[in-house]
């Protein structure tokens, strides 16, 4: 999960690779708040994964891409 | 994870942000009052479950996310206080988590450069740079260290 200056650096850096999901900053922080902001709460629960899934679904990232599997329904994110 | 375990984790985050310690087996057994083993086995459930990431060969705490407990390419500045995350996900959450602005700075995976950023009001500042994920979402935990 990496940050790049343009379209431009992250074409040479896959260097032929298939591409994975492109998002724009705006939309990772969106990300981050909304699967975040709970992790230091004294009644911090593990999330679902519906509703991980629901996150991603309202920020718009859509599609099989973004389609959580196992164990995304706990603690983590990535 | 049950309640224990939640608790063992509440615990876990808690001293990490407030006392800037990465506990270990032996700081879970005293606080829980749990022998060596009990508290070995807790940390593991903990992995398993993705309520925090332990070291591959080491039974000690790599990553309490998105905080990374060892140094890292990714560094976050919140109210005068640096943390090390995990990616650039991690580094915005950072933020979130501690509800915090914040200034994050890493650098292009591609050429190396500098990458400077500001949260303001759970907004960035800078939004030319461009987010990239490899891994689909269904593989993140398959080697979430990779991820």
């Amino acid at each position: 999960m990496n940050l790049f200056r343009s379209e431009e650096h992250l074409e040479r850096w896959l260097a032929g690779r298939e591409p994975g999901a492109t998002t724009s900053v705006e939309t990772l922080c969106e990300l981050a708040h909304a699967w975040y902001s709970d992790r230091l709460d004294s009644d911090w629960r593990p999330h679902t994964i519906e509703h991980n899934q629901a996150i991603l679904d309202r920020v718009g990232l859509t599609g099989p891409f973004w389609r959580l599997g196992p164990g995304a329904d706990l603690g983590g994110a990535a | 994870m049950d309640e224990h375990d939640i608790r063992i984790r509440n615990f876990l985050y808690r001293r990490f942000v407030e006392a800037r310690q990465t506990s270990r087996v032996d700081d879970v057994a005293r606080e829980f009052e749990l022998t060596h083993t009990a508290a070995a086995a807790a940390l593991r459930r903990l992995h398993d479950a993705h309520a925090l990431v332990l070291e591959r060969d080491a039974l000690e705490i790599r990553m309490l996310n998105p905080f990374s407990c060892v140094p890292s390419a990714w560094r976050v500045e919140t109210g005068g206080r640096n943390w090390y995350s995990n990616c650039a996900w991690d580094s915005f959450a950072v933020c979130a988590a501690l509800d915090s602005d914040g200034h994050i700075e890493s650098s292009c995976a591609d050429c190396g450069e500098l990458l400077a950023l500001d949260v303001r009001d759970r907004k960035p500042v800078q939004t030319d740079y461009l987010f990239h994920v490899l891994v689909p979402a269904r593989q993140w935990w398959d080697d979430i260290v990779f991820t």
